[in-house]
């Protein structure tokens, strides 16, 4: 065990060195690990040496042995009640959160619907990263964040906190993230006017749907081609408006049609023809350029030719 | 015997049509005397014929690059210090770093102007498409697009046929000439300069299918030649500084030094701007001025670099070298795998292959245009009608084209146009034509797979062909080096598509960017035939040198394939211009050609102690228009022909003419100032006409001793020197006289740089250009 405290200890020494955040000590204990590609095997053969006459690589489902080993650490490296509690309450706002994240992936509703989960999880988060002292006067966020080289829950929380980053969820709810801000709903309405317009005249012809759903889908469009230009857009109000557009570009076929191409080609023919005419014009009636031929000074001599014939010969 | 009839054949040149007595006097068999005998009784009027390839033009003049090593030289090297010269390195240090700095500083404001002014042009139109695109009226956007188009071309247009003819094209082709050692006239002036950049901007933003990466060059070569005078002759102002490269030897050194600044400011490549200069002009160089042609090269691309992240605030940034930015080829995907090779050296080959075609179709035109579209007025109205052609097309492109792709999230385009695609999608076709050609390019090599189809890119690839091709020559200031690149990429992502396309395992051939990479660079290989620089150039662009290897090997083989058809495009238009060009080496099989056939004859001499009239009537001779006099010096006897004993330029005899060093005068007037370099140096590089310099009928009488100002130890070489010999002395020594002696060292000839170059190798073997005046 003492070889396994050392092991820990190093990676403490190499975090306090480093220490420049979270990923950058995962970088580094990776970098390290690699740099010294004699080390780190003689390392882990030490390690692994105690660990592979121990039987815990045996096939065994036994879980209860596996607490019985590790509950066996010495005192002051266990958790306190309170770091695990605070591992506990992360655990179940984590699942609560993917709970409301996968339904929510089509349509998308990631951020109508899972705002107040996130708003949660990251405060556990927070909890557990930030250096507060909890109420036994310890920090929980060594030993939960950074005391191995998996460092799960700092992972577990970045994969969700890069989905919610990547959503934009951000810009379309209340800053404290419980629902919907003003410009969200407001556009949300649009959108189920024009949603209602679309059913209401989606049986029979198309042309009339066209026709009478153009303004409310217009005003949408315009009203998210305004956000877009802010960049006030989050992935929900950019799904919809790809489904609205789709429906009405491809499924209603209200593009608009190409219908002018008569005078496009009488345009441009005539265009085209110009230049034709120019370099015809240029030709019959623009006088060809000359060039005068200079005859220069040679030295004129047959006996010279017939040197050259001689030796051509 | 057989080999001399053909020789007959091609020196009267009697079977091609149209050219019956044009035979040179050098070699006439005797059934060609009597053509030869009806050509001069019809000498009253000179011959003429159309414009052609096979001509020497009478208005170029070689550059003296010889030092002339007189007494006044001499005097000035003994006093100069230790410490001068010192000095004179430094200040040559200190004129390429300046050169570097301006060229950078030239290169960022036209990247800035273009980008301002395209989009506001494109911004404009494209508000015009969408709002006609729902009313109706899109003929009416058509116009619009061909009438902006026009107007920028005219403006750009008008500037370069009315006042500076010379800054048409990319320059690139002028710039050689004068590295070769050519005086084109008014090639390194500030006007042209002032000319040539506001050009490339209107051409650019005129919609044309041009670049402004060559114009860079031409810019760079400019601002060196005016920088290391440390005066403007244009702009009559005099720093009195760098008075000491005030001739065409140091000249040329830092012209180099400006045209590898304006390369490396254009792609970003300081280390391609070394090599085309050294490609360019490699007869001359040594050490130490490879190593201050980097140091220029280098500021030039981090000015542009520092200059434009100020641009675009990210001030110290230096990570945007280079006008045209290939972006960065380092993804996994765009790695390349031993079995593509062969697979790029055939893209190669069809580079070269479709790059002969562009030369082609390109020579035609300009012969076309040389003969018939020569009035400037006729200039500007082409031009124009390009200029709307090009909108015009690409409007039809994309109004037909059906090629819809859904909005990126990083929004990498710029104008997107809908037209008639669907909410939320954007029109292919309008995101190769719709952008300034420099964003094309990047776009083709960068946009991740199926963001084109292959009917919208080899539409794209064969219009765009036909329009870049009838552009180049226009008498706008415009490079090829963009448009090359574009046709390339299009076919090459073309290529790319197509192979994944038909095997199964589409993960081989992952990227098709990787491709339109090589086809940018087979393309253009096959249309200007560089070859290391041009590497190099890529290889720093792509910023990737594990590219090295693909690109030379197809740029190897576009050379091949194109040289067997045409030759490379600065190669043609300098042929076109009639430019006395001296290629690398004396042409093939010209080894029994001496001098004796080779040079001018008779020679006009001076005497060392020379009559001023006599000086005076041979520099106004308008038919002679002679700029090397030998000096000879009687020995013995009247009749016997005088010895040669120096050689004096005109520019030096009008110089003493106007500061009037007669025998006489300084006799009378003991205290008159001796005449230094100095005064040679201030009429350079202008020196006024004879006409200008008036002498009285009494001063015609006096004499003038030449023994101080003649270069006493020109170079002579004996008759039957070969032509390869000769060729070797005038391409290595940069020479532009050679007097040919006999063996008592009197003068029987004179050979010059057009005498050289008349001779090319030509369809029957060697040939001979005919002299014309232009």
């Amino acid at each position: 065990m003492s070889l396994h405290r050392y092991n820990l200890g190093l990676l403490l020494i190499i975090l306090n060195i480093y220490s420049l955040g979270l990923i950058d000590a995962l970088n580094a204990t990776a970098s390290d690990s690699a740099a010294n590609p004699l080390q780190a095997p003689s390392d882990h053969s030490h390690g692994s040496s105690a660990v592979v006459s121990s039987p815990v690589y045996k096939p065994a489902v036994d879980s209860s042995y596996w607490i019985n080993l590790l509950s066996s650490f010495p005192d002051d490296l266990e958790f306190s009640e309170y770091c695990t509690e605070l591992l506990r309450l992360f655990g179940q706002r984590y699942v609560a959160f993917v709970n409301c994240l996968v339904p929510a992936a089509r349509p998308v509703r990631v951020c109508q619907n899972c705002s107040p989960g996130y708003s949660s999880l990251s405060e556990v988060f927070l909890n557990i990263s930030s250096d507060k002292l909890g109420p036994a006067n310890e920090s929980c966020r060594d030993s939960i964040l950074r005391s191995d080289r998996l460092m799960l829950v700092f992972l577990l929380y970045g994969s969700l906190d890069t989905i919610w980053k990547k959503s934009n969820c951000k810009q379309c709810v209340t800053t404290d993230l419980t629902g919907p801000n003003n410009d969200t709903l407001y556009y949300l309405t649009l959108l189920n006017q024009t949603i209602t317009c679309f059913e209401k005249y989606k049986e029979g012809n198309h042309t009339e749907l066209c026709k009478n759903c153009k303004n409310a889908y217009k005003g949408l469009n315009d009203l998210y081609s305004g956000m877009e230009k802010n960049s006030t857009l989050c992935i929900d109000l950019e799904d919809s408006m790809n489904m609205t557009r789709k429906l009405w570009s491809k499924n209603f076929a209200c593009s608009l049609p190409r219908e002018e191409t008569i005078p496009v080609i009488a345009v441009s023919s005539f265009m085209l023809f110009l230049p034709i005419i120019f370099y015809l014009s240029s030709f019959l009636h623009s006088e060809q350029k000359k060039r005068k031929l200079i005859h220069p000074k040679r030295a004129k001599s047959h006996t010279s030719l017939m040197n050259i014939q001689d030796k051509q010969s | 015997m057989a080999n001399i009839t053909k020789k007959v054949s091609w020196s009267s040149r009697g079977d091609e049509s149209g050219a019956a007595g044009e035979e040179t006097p050098l070699l006439n068999g005797s059934e060609q005397s009597r053509p030869l005998r009806q050509q001069d009784s019809a000498r009253g009027r000179p011959k003429e014929i159309p414009h052609n390839e096979k001509l020497l033009s009478l208005k170029f003049e070689s550059l003296d690059y010889d030092n002339i090593e007189n007494q006044l030289f001499l005097e000035e090297e003994r006093r100069m210090s230790f410490m001068a010269f010192r000095c004179l390195e430094i200040s040559r240090w200190v004129i390429c770093g300046l050169i570097g700095f301006l060229t950078g500083l030239i290169a960022c404001f036209i990247d800035i102007m273009v980008e301002q002014l395209a989009g506001l042009k494109y911004r404009l139109i494209k508000e015009n498409i969408v709002k006609f695109t729902e009313a109706g009226g899109l003929s009416i956007s058509l116009l619009l697009w061909a009438a902006l188009n026009s107007f920028c071309v005219m403006f750009g247009a008008i500037i370069v046929a009315f006042f500076e003819p010379i800054a048409a094209g990319s320059g690139i082709p002028q710039i050689k000439c004068f590295l070769n050692g050519v005086k084109i006239p008014r090639v390194v002036r500030l006007k042209t300069l002032v000319v040539k950049v506001v050009g490339v901007i209107f051409s650019v933003v005129g919609g044309l299918a041009v670049g402004k990466e060559g114009p860079m060059i031409h810019s760079g070569a400019v601002l060196a030649a005016g920088v290391s005078q440390g005066r403007s002759t244009s702009l009559k102002k005099d720093f009195k500084i760098f008075e000491y490269f005030r001739r065409d030897t140091e000249k040329r050194d830092f012209v180099s030094a400006g045209a590898a600044a304006g390369v490396s400011a254009a792609f970003g490549a300081p280390v391609g701007g070394v090599l085309f200069s050294l490609e360019e002009g490699a007869s001359f160089w040594n050490q130490m001025l490879t190593w201050r042609i980097f140091f220029a090269s280098m500021i030039s691309t981090f000015t542009l670099n520092f200059f434009l992240s100020i641009y675009e605030n990210k001030p110290g940034d230096l990570s945007n070298p280079g006008l045209i930015n290939f972006g960065r080829f380092e993804s996994e995907a765009m790695e390349y795998n031993l079995y593509e090779i062969p697979l790029f050296i055939a893209m190669g080959a069809i580079g070269g292959g479709l790059g002969a075609f562009f030369n082609f179709l390109n020579y035609w035109l300009t012969i076309f245009r040389i003969r018939y579209v020569h009035r400037p007025c006729l200039q500007v109205i082409e031009a124009m009608l390009v200029a709307a052609v090009n909108a015009t097309v690409a409007f039809i492109l994309i109004y037909f084209s059906t090629d819809c792709q859904p909005l990126g999230p990083d929004q990498s385009e710029e104008y997107p146009l809908q037209l008639f695609c669907a909410d939320g999608e954007f029109n292919a076709m309008a995101t190769t034509f719709f952008n300034t050609p420099e964003k094309s390019v990047r776009s083709l090599f960068h946009n991740p797979t199926g963001t084109y189809n292959s009917l919208t890119l080899g539409l794209f690839t064969v219009t765009y062909f036909f329009l870049a091709c009838w552009t180049y020559g226009l008498a706008v200031s415009a490079g090829v080096f963009i448009p090359s690149l574009l046709i390339g990429a299009a076919w090459g992502r073309l290529c790319g598509i197509l192979l994944a396309s038909t095997t199964s395992t589409a993960s081989m051939w992952a990227d098709p960017g990787k491709y339109a990479l090589i086809g940018a660079a087979a393309q253009l290989g096959g249309i200007v035939r560089m070859t290391l620089s041009l590497t190099v150039i890529m290889m720093e662009a792509t910023g990737n040198v594990t590219y090295g290897l693909p690109i030379m090997l197809v740029l190897m083989t576009a050379k091949i394939v194109g040289d067997y058809f045409q030759e490379g495009l600065y190669d043609l238009h300098i042929k076109l211009g009639s430019v006395p060009f001296l290629h690398g080496e004396a042409p093939a099989t010209s080894h029994w050609l001496t001098a004796r056939e080779v040079m001018s004859s008779p020679v006009t001499c001076l005497n060392r102690i020379e009559k001023v009239g006599t000086i005076v009537d041979t520099l106004s001779n308008t038919s002679t228009n002679h700029n090397g006099f030998p000096v000879v010096v009687q020995v013995s006897g009247d009749d016997e022909p005088a010895k040669l004993c120096g050689l004096i330029l005109r520019s030096q005899l009008i110089v003493l003419l106007k500061h009037k060093v007669f025998v006489e005068l300084a006799r009378s007037r003991l205290t008159q100032r001796k005449l230094q370099l100095k005064d040679f140096r201030d009429a350079y590089p202008r020196f006024p006409p004879i006409q200008s310099i008036h002498v009285s009928q009494d001063e015609r009488e006096c004499m003038m001793d030449l023994t101080e100002f003649m270069n006493p130890t020109p170079y002579t070489v004996p008759q039957d020197t070969s032509l390869p010999r000769v060729f070797k002395l005038f391409r290595a020594l940069g020479l532009r006289h050679l007097v040919v002696v006999d063996d008592d060292n009197r003068v029987v000839g004179l050979v010059t740089r057009k005498d050289l170059a008349r001779y090319h190798v030509g369809k029957h073997g060697l040939e001979e250009l005919l002299l014309a005046q232009t």
